[in-house]
């Protein structure tokens, strides 16, 4: 008995390391074969959300255009994703290591919570955007963004909206068109998630919420829900007017990218987003956009792209400033 | 009723009835390894349903949610630590009847309750998906607030002897989830200046470390008994008289289950203890909770089982997912093309009707699971507390570190393992600290949500009567104890 526990013991020890070993060990860039070996793509996204679901949808499509290689998604949570870009930005120059990022990446670069700057990483493909939108219960008075602005101005301080997180992509999207408005005084309610904020809307909590349209999609085809504007046009949505055919110009967008390493050469750069654009058009892929409410928009110019994240960062800081969220 | 026997002939198809034996097997074992939880579970078979069918891939992934409940309280009776945070109640009674060498009856009583609790939660959500998905988002924040507080006055009871120590325990609890970033502002809070504490310190961590790591610091300490007495063989399953005796208590536990598990965000950690608690306060002799009284087992145990059903009344009603393993299995929803909202039960019958079916089998894949695996859960028993440990510190660091690929966590657990420690040897109970990590979050944004709503007016919470209710229900059940012992003493004084 004594003998089985040591094995067991030992086994288990030899599990650990060779754990550990898969997640630090030196592995041999390869610039040139490339690919040589399987490919990584890094998630430090919740499980089961949108940008999580975008990598495993690249990690299934992927391999036919990368030469037969495996696409493998590892997570790596924490720290408001600081972990995950911590191990992309620590793999320099490797080509086989990817990243998925999005507009709450560069939102959290602007406030500082997170130690990156978008030249910590190669930027390579822009891919999709998943546009704000702001819905209210069908019971709701507001039938535009008009009406729901003039109600906050004849009361102020009474309606409120909930969205996802405080000095967020969503919340920073929303005060962009706050500013547009003349700055009427609406409540901002932070939930921990984009469904929870759905949630006190339709609970009638709130008075309306600003979300992405996958979330609300079931609610608006079953008339529960009504959208009062989205940020950009949506196709699933032609007749609902954006944000500028209602007078706020603007275009506050959620997007979602990939990202390599930093360091990657001009070669391995256009290398992977030949292969990435390839990925994105195969018939299945475009199968997943559809299924996930999602709008393409593809941005291929990897330099355009990179000078978009950085303006990005700029952009919100500007406006976090203003509203008297930042100290620096 | 049609639809449900055409749902089940469904769901014993090869492909179907494949599916649901995979999850149910991967769903007890993710379960029942600390670290590892329904929600992991869920993840790591995520892409592997991408290639399945809808139907076989969604009842595989509600096999897990539900055999991963259960799963929970295998470690929980075996060896005192929670193999995921639902079985924390489990442990009170779980783990005192395991020391007094009657293992089998406690996985027994585990086991019967978790499948009816199952059975129940199943039964709930065909019968009221969609009614009660609405009644489920009157919950606002003023609810929340009250369901949070009365959660933690269950503190009162747990607190042992020395009720002051109890509540140092809770407030201990409470400093720790302040840490991380704050939702309603997004400043971050005793993170000092590092990434690595942004997201809080986590209830994981936290249950690995004061149980597993604590009990393990304690066995080098001497201070763990040998988990049976000498040639005790775990005692025998239980009888069918004592699990009929035992329905009251898990039906109390599998409505409290039912009702808390469909409000999006309480989930079956809270659901199993405030069970756990209902039925240590309805009690002739609720001083023998805690010392492995076989009602303390059911309740907890069908309340976690019966949420999983529950948790699907909003998630398949609203589209709106209730808890974390929730969120999980929508993601793996919409990548088959199913899109849950409040059109599904009518554009998608028979997938709803084969899901709901597929509850029922997978209820049964459990039983069976459970009773062949009971011999092999009692070997874990008999194992020497010097090798147990050592195998319960390395498994759960590892499940610590593979639920989010962060080694930090792993740290942070055996942080949590030396203040669990130090607690233990200066008779500061640990669960009050744990009920302060899960509850504190929900009382604190809540509690600001509502008053942000009313500007900043404390009627919200006594206009609502739900909250009124619930906030007055919390201090009666925090005062109780403390007046009931006094009312025992001063009894004792005359006689």
């Amino acid at each position: 008995m004594k003998t089985l526990g040591q094995n067991r013991h030992f086994l288990l020890s030899g599990l650990a390391l060779s754990l550990v070993a898969c997640g630090t060990g030196e592995q041999t860039n390869g610039e040139e074969n490339f690919p040589s070996r399987a490919i990584e793509i890094v998630s430090w996204a919740t499980p089961g959300g949108p940008t999580d679901l975008l990598s495993r949808a690249l990690s299934q499509v992927a391999p036919k255009y990368f030469d037969g290689q495996r696409v493998n998604v590892s997570t790596r949570q924490g720290g408001a994703g600081a972990a995950g870009m911590q191990y992309l930005k620590g793999r320099e120059t490797d080509p086989h290591v990817l990243g998925v990022f999005t507009a709450s990446g560069t939102v959290n670069m602007a406030t500082g919570r997170i130690p990156f700057a978008p030249g910590d990483f190669t930027p390579i493909i822009r891919i999709q955007l998943d546009p704000f939108l702001i819905a209210v219960r069908d019971d709701s008075p507001y039938r535009s963004l008009q009406d729901f602005f003039s109600d906050a101005r004849s009361r102020p301080g009474e309606v409120s909206i909930s969205g996802f997180g405080a000095a967020s992509a969503h919340f920073l999207g929303f005060a962009r068109l706050l500013a547009e408005a003349g700055e009427p005084d609406v409540r901002w309610i932070a939930y921990e998630g984009s469904a929870d904020a759905v949630v006190a809307a339709l609970g009638g909590h709130t008075d309306a919420a600003h979300t992405n349209y996958n979330i609300v999609r079931e609610h608006l085809r079953a008339g529960s829900m009504r959208v009062l504007g989205v940020a950009l046009p949506i196709t699933a949505l032609p007749d609902i007017k954006t944000y500028e055919e209602q007078g706020f110009d603007l275009g506050p967008v959620h997007w979602r990218g990939v990202v390599g390493p930093p360091g990657l050469s001009e070669h391995a750069r256009s290398d992977l987003r030949d292969r990435l654009l390839k990925t994105i058009h195969d018939p299945d892929f475009q199968n997943y956009m559809a299924e996930a409410a999602m709008e393409y928009a593809v941005m291929e110019n990897a330099d355009a792209f990179g000078n978009w994240m950085a303006e990005e960062v700029d952009d919100s800081q500007e406006l976090l400033r203003r509203l008297g969220l930042l100290n620096d | 009723m049609s639809s449900l026997i055409e749902g089940l002939i469904s769901a014993i198809q090869p492909v179907n009835l494949g599916a649901l034996l995979a999850g149910t097997t991967l769903g007890v074992f993710a379960g029942a390894m600390p670290g590892l939880s329904s929600t992991v579970g869920l993840a790591l078979v995520l892409p592997v349903t991408f290639a399945l069918d809808p139907t076989p891939a969604l009842l595989m992934m509600i096999s897990i949610y539900m055999a991963a409940e259960y799963g929970g309280s295998i470690t929980a009776i075996a060896i005192g630590v929670p193999g995921s945070s639902p079985a924390l109640a489990t442990t009170f009674d779980g783990f005192s009847l395991t020391r007094r060498g009657e293992a089998r009856r406690a996985f027994g009583i585990s086991l019967f309750s978790s499948v009816s609790g199952g059975v129940l939660g199943a039964i709930l959500l065909m019968a009221a998906l969609g009614p009660l998905a609405r009644a489920a988002i009157a919950f606002g924040p003023a609810e929340y607030f009250g369901l949070g507080v009365f959660g933690l006055s269950i503190v009162a009871n747990l607190v042992g002897d020395d009720p002051i120590k109890g509540i140092v325990s809770a407030l201990l609890g409470l400093l720790f989830f302040t840490v991380g970033l704050d939702v309603l502002t997004g400043t971050p809070r005793l993170t000092m200046g590092t990434t690595t504490l942004m997201d809080g310190l986590g209830l994981v961590p936290m249950l690995i470390g004061f149980f597993a790591i604590t009990e393990a610091f304690n066995t080098v300490a001497g201070g763990r008994r040998p988990t049976t007495q000498k040639g005790d063989l775990g005692g025998t399953l239980p009888r069918p008289r004592e699990l009929i005796r035992l329905w009251p208590s898990i039906l109390r536990g599998s409505t409290i289950g039912g009702v808390i598990g469909a409000i999006p965000g309480a989930g079956a950690t809270i659901a199993s203890i405030v069970a756990w608690n209902e039925e240590r306060r309805i009690s002739k002799t609720p001083e023998r909770f805690g010392k492995g009284i076989p009602a303390g087992i059911a309740a907890p145990e069908a309340a976690n089982n019966a949420c999983v059903g529950a948790a699907m009344i909003p998630l398949l009603g609203l589209g709106i997912p209730g808890s974390a393993s929730a969120a999980v299995l929508l993601g793996g929803l919409m990548v088959q093309g199913v899109a849950p909202g409040p059109l599904l039960l009518t554009e998608q019958k028979e997938l709803v009707y084969a899901l709901y079916a597929g509850f029922l089998v997978a209820v049964l894949l459990m039983l069976a699971v459970g009773l062949l695996g009971i011999p092999i859960w009692i070997r874990v028993v008999r194992l020497r507390p010097s090798i147990l440990m050592s195998l319960v510190v390395g498994i759960s660091l590892i499940g610590t570190f593979a639920l989010r690929g962060n080694p930090y966590d792993a740290w942070t657990a055996l942080f949590f393992g030396l203040v669990g420690f130090a607690m233990l040897r200066r008779g500061y109970p640990l669960v009050p600290a744990v009920l302060g990590l899960i509850l504190g979050p929900m009382i604190e944004t809540n509690y600001r949500r509502a008053l942000t709503l009313s500007s900043g007016s404390h009627a919200a919470f006594t206009e609502s009567p739900i909250a009124l209710v619930l906030i007055l229900l919390a201090g009666v059940s925090f005062v109780a104890p403390a007046v009931r012992n006094r009312l025992v003493q001063r009894k004792e004084e005359r006689s």
